[in-house]
């Protein structure tokens, strides 16, 4: 028997495992190649199973991300909508302002004070509309929490003449959002407790007193309730009125009494502070029948009606001058409320620019992350594809001089 | 005379040498064939006064060289390559359909959800909600394209076993039929070198297709087995192979079944799959029964969790004219897939029913949430295997993993039995609730698949803008007198009337805060800390909600929770996006064990990927393997070249010496009778 031998080489398995040697080289190169010209080193996912899970998930964020920074643009969009709406709402109202400035003017008759009423009237049309201005998604800019299309309405002719059909409140920012809407409640809606807006009105006998303006004594007592103050008696110096209060306040809210009086001076006129959490001076005169009615000011709108109707209808200076003072003072309470806002929503816009800057810069780290996870490393790749290359030609030629020998090629 | 003789004996033997060798050059490249060699002997001497003279030389055999260890070495490594690198290229296949990128299940998946965050910012907006369906009937496309390709791959592979096994049978015919020449020709003294090396070529192309063992037997023939035990050829009779449906009659899953030749049982036998070995049967088995059931559970899963998460939140919400929102899928039925055991197997004895009706039939679906159960993020890509024990006692084996998974929430530290009153009781296992089980009696077995079909027929459900629900039906109001800095973060229904429309308008719900750490609810006196930020919830069945407040309030503050259809809201609840938002937020529920709905598909491509990386790793290396098997054994019984060229050039001096023998006994004759004629 012959002796095996584990050092033979069978001709054809040699010549078979040469070539698939041959063939495997020619695979990696080729899948090297694929990597070079894709710029991928993951062509699919097997060929590493963490890297392209991470490619994807990277791809995932980008495109949230991307979504996030959309609706970061329609919020901000929004927003500064909604600033500039208010901006050009304090310039109208700055205009009111003057206006009313000059309806107190002592030279202007009837006509005059007329013809300024009605350039008022016309610029609180525009704030209305202002306020009810709506995005270009159809989204009114001062929804708030959410309202109608329209959420100012008014006049009403009732109490509130205006109202906000909505709901009041502002949305948290998330980590990646702002709040869509500004709160239009906030912004132009007046409440008696918080901003002690009231408008006073002096009617009456004599025509002789005029006030000040209501002043917030204590917020937490204040009610809300129109009030009619009648001069029932003025003896030495003791003035002695009647209070009527409507609506009827519902305890446990604080009530004023029917009645009241206030010790007079020549010089500093009297206070009435029966009025829960307020307090008003009137100066001059009083004589009895005379009339004070504190209406609480519900909306920047409605102040302007106040303003109009006081002015349109003072037939004397004094009464000009009641009218311009109270709607000096309620529109400057009006114009802080805006403001306030306005600060609100340019905080909103900061916010805004800090979330982009930070979608930036996660866009480019999850850029990088997905780059690390499935791009290839070209310096690398392309040494390794040499090194393949030269590998692949050393085999080739090899194959082909070992092909040559053979012991048959020297039998002749 | 002798040196005649001898001379002649040398040159026929020479001339045998010399044919062997020619015939090795001859069959350098045929495959199986051993190399062969003319083993010479000497011809007994004659025994003379001076001693035995040689009398020539004669060839004694025809030698095989061959090494059985090696043979069946190399046969053996073979069978293991062909199965692992059949699975590995059917994997690559099933990796392909599962393709990462902007192009993927995934994708589509991110854009679906992404799509409602511009239908949020502009809820009347008709393009962006018609940009959303899209996306939705993209998703559905998309799945419905990766369940197709799975079923095309399952085609194919299901045909090329059934090829395969018929190139298994005619092989075995093959083996037998040369068994049976081999054993004709055994008593001639004489090994039938070519029959052997046809019969080792067979079994080695059988293990191609199927890894064996053999035997020899006494009369030559050799016998055949598979499976550990099960008789392929005996002597000189073939069984059969047949694939069929395993136990279950699951189309999509096969089983080997063997016939044995004997006439006496005629019956099929199941191979048992593990024991099969190596071979392209057994790679392909392996894809279609683990790789492939676990691609479709996992893009099943994906399927039925993102379809019903969506569905469930889309239904809380109300459309453009106030309606509460549609399914926006084709819901998946996970109870399409109970199967009972057909013959061959055993079928089951109990009463149990399969069918449609919830009511009486075993029914599997999607559990409610509870405090155990979390409904959809539960779920696990697996099938389930109910056993019963007894009428009080079953195991659900989950197949992905074989754990038994624990049925009695009860008991979660008893796992392997279910201990209720009777069958009668819902189960609860992994997000699934199986009902109907009573009836069933011991032995009884099901098999459940609940995602196994579930992206075949997803589908969007309908194609108008204006009845996507994108409306949420409850908003918020902070008070107007509010002094604190409170934020609505969020609010969202979890719950609504099953009433639709819903009869009433939700009553309001206040919060009234007494102080900055603690409120009321609609003026119910016993108070309830707050905390900036943690989610304040009403499990009212009929009208839940969760609502989540920011910031530090003051005492007097309230917020009012209140239907969207309330008028002293005041709200247009067409320009209402609460419920896109909360559709979006799908993007972070948590499901797929544990991961954010986001990102399920990356851990599915993860999965399949790396199962494909190691089925090639595996492959790799067996083909290393098999190739150093196949090396050594060529080393012993392939033909080499030079070794061929140096004995021919060895046996052809011998021979032209041989001739040259006979020449001088020719001359040595002509002397003689020259000297003899003078």
């Amino acid at each position: 028997m012959p002796v095996t031998s584990f050092s033979r080489l069978g001709t054809s398995n040699a010549y078979n495992s040469t070539i698939a040697n041959l063939q495997s080289r020619q695979n990696s190169l080729s899948n090297l190649q694929e990597s070079l010209s894709s710029g991928k080193k993951i062509n699919t996912p097997s060929d590493d199973p963490t890297g392209s899970a991470q490619a994807e998930r990277a791809l995932t964020r980008l495109s949230r991300i991307a979504t996030d920074q959309r609706a970061l643009e329609a919020q901000r969009n929004s927003i500064s909508n909604a600033e500039s709406t208010l901006s050009d709402i304090t310039s109208a109202l700055q205009d009111v302002r003057d206006l009313v400035t000059s309806a107190g003017n002592a030279s202007f008759g009837n006509a005059e004070r007329k013809n300024v009423a009605n350039q008022i009237t016309g610029l609180r049309q525009r704030i209305l509309s202002l306020a009810n201005t709506q995005d270009s998604n159809g989204q009114p800019l001062f929804a708030a929490l959410g309202s109608a299309l329209a959420p100012f309405t008014g006049p009403s002719g009732g109490t509130p003449d205006y109202s906000f059909n909505g709901l009041a409140g502002t949305a948290a920012g998330g980590t990646y959002t702002i709040a869509p809407a500004m709160d239009g409640d906030s912004a132009f809606m007046l409440q008696p407790a918080r901003d002690g807006a009231y408008n006073v009105g002096a009617t009456g006998a004599s025509g002789n007193v005029v006030t000040d303006n209501v002043v917030k004594v204590d917020s937490s007592l204040i009610n809300g309730s129109a009030y009619g103050i009648q001069i029932t008696g003025f003896a030495g110096n003791i003035v002695n009125y009647a209070i009527t209060e409507t609506p009827t306040p519902v305890p446990p809210a604080a009530t004023a009494p029917a009645t009241g009086f206030a010790t007079w001076s020549a010089t500093q006129g009297f206070t009435i502070t029966d009025m829960p959490g307020l307090s008003l001076k009137v100066n001059g005169t009083p004589t009895v029948g005379d009339t004070l009615t504190v209406d609480p000011s519900t909306s920047i709108f409605g102040t302007l009606d106040n303003a109009v109707k006081g002015i349109t209808n003072a037939t004397t200076s004094n009464q000009a001058s009641q009218a311009v003072t109270q709607a000096l003072q309620n529109i400057d309470i009006s114009m802080a409320r805006i403001s306030a806002v306005r600060g609100q929503a340019g905080d909103l816009l900061n916010r805004a620019d800090s979330i982009t800057s930070t979608n930036d810069k996660r866009t480019i780290e999850q850029t990088a992350n997905k780059s690390r996870a499935e791009d290839v490393d070209m310096i690398q790749a392309v040494s390794d594809f040499q090194k393949q290359q030269t590998g692949y030609q050393a085999a080739l030629q090899s194959y082909a001089q070992i092909q040559k020998l053979s012991l048959f090629t020297y039998i002749s | 005379m002798g040196i005649l003789n001898i001379g002649t004996s040398a040159l026929n033997a020479n001339l045998v040498a010399l044919q062997t060798i020619g015939n090795n050059i001859a069959n350098v490249n045929t495959a199986g064939y051993s190399r062969q060699s003319a083993i010479q002997t000497t011809v007994q001497g004659q025994f003379t006064g001076a001693g035995y003279i040689g009398k020539g030389v004669s060839v004694e055999t025809i030698a095989r060289n061959y090494n059985d260890f090696l043979t069946r070495q190399s046969t053996l490594a073979a069978a293991n390559q062909f199965a692992d690198q059949t699975r590995s290229d059917q994997l690559a296949q099933l990796s392909t359909i599962f393709q990462g990128g902007t192009n993927g299940i995934g994708a589509s998946v991110n854009d679906m959800l992404n799509a409602f965050s511009d239908v949020a910012s502009a809820p009347t907006d008709l393009t962006a909600r018609t940009v959303a369906l899209t996306r939705i009937d993209e998703t559905a496309r998309r799945m419905r394209a990766a369940s197709q390709s799975l079923d095309d791959l399952q085609t194919g592979v299901s045909q090329s076993i059934s090829e395969k096994v018929k190139a298994v049978n005619t092989l075995a015919q093959n083996i037998a039929d040369v068994n049976a020449q081999i054993a004709r020709v055994q008593g001639n003294g004489q090994t039938p070198n070519d029959l052997l090396d046809k019969r080792d070529q067979l079994i080695l192309n059988i293990n191609q297709y199927v890894q064996t063992s053999s035997m020899a037997a006494p009369d030559g023939t050799v016998g055949v087995f598979i499976g550990g035990s099960q008789a392929l050829v005996l002597g000189t009779k073939a069984s059969t192979l047949s694939v069929d449906k395993n136990d279950f009659g699951d189309p999509n899953q096969s089983k080997l079944y063997i016939t044995q030749a004997s006439a006496s049982s005629s019956t099929k036998v199941a191979m048992d799959e593990n024991q099969l070995g190596g071979g392209q049967i057994s790679g392909l088995l392996r894809f279609q029964n683990n790789d492939l059931v676990e691609g479709r559970n996992l893009l099943g899963r994906l399927t039925t969790t993102v379809t019903t998460s969506m569905n469930e939140q889309h239904a809380l919400g109300l459309d453009l004219s106030g309606q509460p929102g549609g399914p926006l899928f084709a819901s998946i039925n996970v109870s399409a897939n109970i199967l009972a055991p057909v013959p061959p197997a055993t079928p089951n004895t109990g009463s149990v029913t399969l069918g449609s009706n919830p009511a009486t039939d075993l029914t599997l679906s999607i559990s409610q949430i509870t405090a155990t159960s979390k409904g959809s993020s539960d779920f696990v890509a697996s099938d389930y295997q109910v056993n019963v024990i007894d009428a009080q006692h079953i195991t659900v084996t989950r197949l992905s993993d074989g754990a038994v998974v624990p049925v009695d929430p009860a008991n979660p530290t008893v796992p392997q039995v279910f201990d209720p009153t009777n069958l009668a009781t819902p189960i609860t296992f992994d997000g699934l609730t199986l009902t109907n089980l009573s009836g069933a009696k011991a032995g009884d077995r099901f098999y459940l698949k609940p995602f196994a079909g579930a992206a075949n027929n997803i589908q969007r459900e309908f194609s108008t803008p204006a009845s996507l629900a994108v409306a949420s039906p409850i908003v918020g109001s902070m008070g107007t007198t509010n002094q604190g800095s409170l934020q609505l973060a969020s609010l969202a229904a979890t719950t609504r009337p099953t009433v639709t429309p819903p009869a009433t308008v939700a009553p309001q719900v206040k919060i009234a805060f007494l102080s900055g750490t603690s409120y009321t609810i609609n003026g119910v006196a016993a108070a309830t800390p707050y905390v900036s930020g943690q989610p304040i919830l009403n499990t009212d069945p009929a009208n839940g909600w969760a609502l989540t407040l920011q910031g530090s309030p003051q005492a007097g503050d309230s917020f009012t929770v209140l239907d969207i259809k309330d008028a002293s809201a005041g709200v247009t609840q067409r320009l209402n996006g609460g419920n896109a938002t909360a559709l979006m937020g799908l993007r972070d529920k948590v499901s797929f064990d544990g991961a954010p709905m986001s990102d399920g598909y990356a851990s599915l491509i993860a999965q399949i990927g790396v199962r494909t990386q190691s089925a090639n790793y595996t492959a790799t290396v067996s083909t290393n393997i098999a190739t150093n098997a196949q090396k050594e054994l060529t080393g012993v019984t392939g033909v080499n070249l030079d070794e061929e060229a140096a004995k021919l050039l060895q046996y052809q001096q011998a021979y032209q010496a041989s001739a040259k023998m006979i020449q001088i006994a020719q001359s040595i004759f002509d002397t003689m009778i020259q000297t003899l004629g003078r």
